[in-house]
């Protein structure tokens, strides 16, 4: 008699209180929405890091271009890139290097670097080497 | 007498509440994501140039990432560390994986004279493949 009572009870009130658990699981979408951020694609820019004394380089190789990158705010302005000795605009640069490129992209290309000079200017002269599929890339620190 | 009532009622019809566990179980997951953001984040500070003809990132479970801040500082993981310590770290890499990538994730407006320092510093040691890493593809 006492059992058939506790399953009338249980068949009367089997409701799972869901509204505390939907709230958390609402809190816990809310939380992952916000705090989601989308990662930037990255690139990778190889370098080869030169021989001690890079003069040995310049004579050992004939194909060698060779591109300078400095401060422009201290040194002399423009973009803070030079190729042989003269300085340049990134478009310029980019226009040189197609028509260099197009006779052969196996050159050896020395980058050499002030210290001064900024991490931006430089990724921007891999990425247009890289752009030309020049792979052989040496970076000079000076 | 009424508490006497509800424990016996409760035992008998043998529900157990489970909101306060479920609630437990929520938070311990939210504190372990949490936790392990911090542990993978990378200096956010750091700002890196764009290079979109250049090849994406494909990095070796070995590739030891060093950032370079805009005034200079080194860090790994976003843990700052002087070049003497960066030496200590890539040594004792170099010692248990034998030659392994570096790549520099160095902000665009870092002096290379910083950049420099965490080449040489590797370069000292015989690590010679270095790569920098920069932004292929901005996602909104």
């Amino acid at each position: 008699m006492k059992s058939k009572k506790r399953k009338n009870r249980n068949r009367e009130d089997p409701a799972l209180e869901m509204t505390p658990m939907i709230d958390v699981v609402f809190q816990l979408l809310i939380f992952f929405i916000v705090t989601l951020k989308t990662q930037d694609l990255l690139a990778q820019l190889d370098v080869q890091r030169p021989a001690p004394d890079p003069s040995s380089v310049e004579s050992q190789v004939d194909d060698l271009l060779t591109l300078l990158i400095y401060d422009p705010a201290t040194q002399g302005g423009g973009e803070g890139v030079a190729m042989n000795g003269v300085k340049m605009s990134m478009d310029r640069l980019d226009t040189k290097l197609g028509r260099v490129t197009k006779f052969s992209n196996t050159m050896s290309v020395v980058i050499k670097c002030t210290g001064a000079s900024q991490q931006g200017t430089l990724v921007k002269v891999l990425n247009l080497c890289s752009k030309y599929e020049m792979k052989n890339l040496s970076v000079f620190s000076m | 007498m009424a508490k006497g009532r509800d424990r016996s009622r409760n035992s008998k019809d043998g529900t157990l509440d489970m909101t306060p566990m479920i609630d437990i179980v929520f938070q311990l997951i939210i504190f372990f994501i949490v936790t392990l953001t911090i542990t993978k984040e990378v200096n956010p500070e750091i700002e890196l140039a764009d290079a979109p003809a250049a090849p994406e990132v494909d990095f070796a479970d070995t590739t030891l990432t060093v950032e370079v801040s805009k005034r200079g500082h080194i860090s790994i993981h976003g843990a700052q560390l002087s070049r003497a310590k960066l030496r200590i770290v890539a040594q004792r890499r170099y010692n248990i994986y034998g030659e392994y990538p570096v790549v520099i994730r160095a902000d665009y407006r870092a002096r290379h004279k910083a950049v420099r320092e965490v080449m040489d510093t590797v370069s000292e040691i015989g690590l010679w493949k270095i790569s920098f890493v920069a932004i292929k593809e901005k996602k909104t």
